[in-house]
């Protein structure tokens, strides 16, 4: 999970092999911030698989790839 | 969770963030005011409940999501400390859950670039750049360490 330069700089790097999924950073920014902003909350309980797949939904990060098991 | 391992996981993330470090076993069992054993014990329920990662065969802490214990390409400064992430994303998500700015000093893996982003009330100052995941969000935690 890297930040790049540019779409070009992913497709050198990845020299063939299948992409992933490729997102700006102010998208980044936003599911870090949903996804992490509690973990040191005195009252922070462990998400449940529901609760993570609400913040990708949220984000934008929906279709097969953003799918947790 | 049970109750004492909620407590373990929130001393160890306690001193992760003080000392910029991973604690040793000994310093997460004088903090928690538990044994030794205790802490090896509730790291590896924690481990096993994906609340933290630790090395093959050792009671000894590599991930504290976001936070690293090992060098990464992702460091984070912020708060007058750095932290490594142990990606790009957990490099932003460190400045999240300090809820503080940050500088996140990183590179392109294609070219080598060094690139920084400053973090400003919870935005990048350069928005131009792109973040790739190569895996699957159904296989994160097949190999998180690769992930």
């Amino acid at each position: 999970m890297n930040l790049f330069r540019s779409e070009e700089h992913i497709a050198r790097w990845l020299a063939g092999r299948s992409p992933g999924a490729t997102i700006p950073v102010t998208t980044l920014c936003d599911l870090a911030r949903a996804w992490w902003s509690d973990r040191l909350a005195p009252g922070w309980q462990p998400h449940t698989r529901d609760q993570n797949q609400a913040i990708l939904d949220g984000v934008g990060l929906t279709g097969a790839f953003w799918q947790l098991p | 969770m049970q109750d004492h391992d909620l407590e373990l996981r929130n001393v160890t993330y306690r001193l992760f963030v003080e000392l910029g470090r991973a604690p040793t076993v000994d310093e997460a069992a004088e903090a928690a005011g538990v044994t030794r054993a205790e802490v090896e014990e509730g790291w590896r329920r924690l481990h096993d409940e994906h609340a933290l990662v630790l090395e093959p065969q050792a009671a000894q802490i590599r991930m504290a999501n976001p936070f690293s214990a090992v060098p990464t390409p992702h460091r984070v400064r912020a708060a007058g400390r750095s932290w490594y992430g142990n990606c790009a994303w957990d490099a932003f998500g460190i400045c999240a859950a300090l809820h503080v700015d940050g500088r996140i000093e990183t590179s392109c893996p294609d070219c080598g670039e060094p690139l920084a982003v400053e973090v400003r009330d919870e935005r990048p100052d350069d928005t131009s750049l792109l973040f790739h995941c190569l895996v699957p969000a159904a296989q994160w935690w097949d190999d998180i360490v690769f992930t």
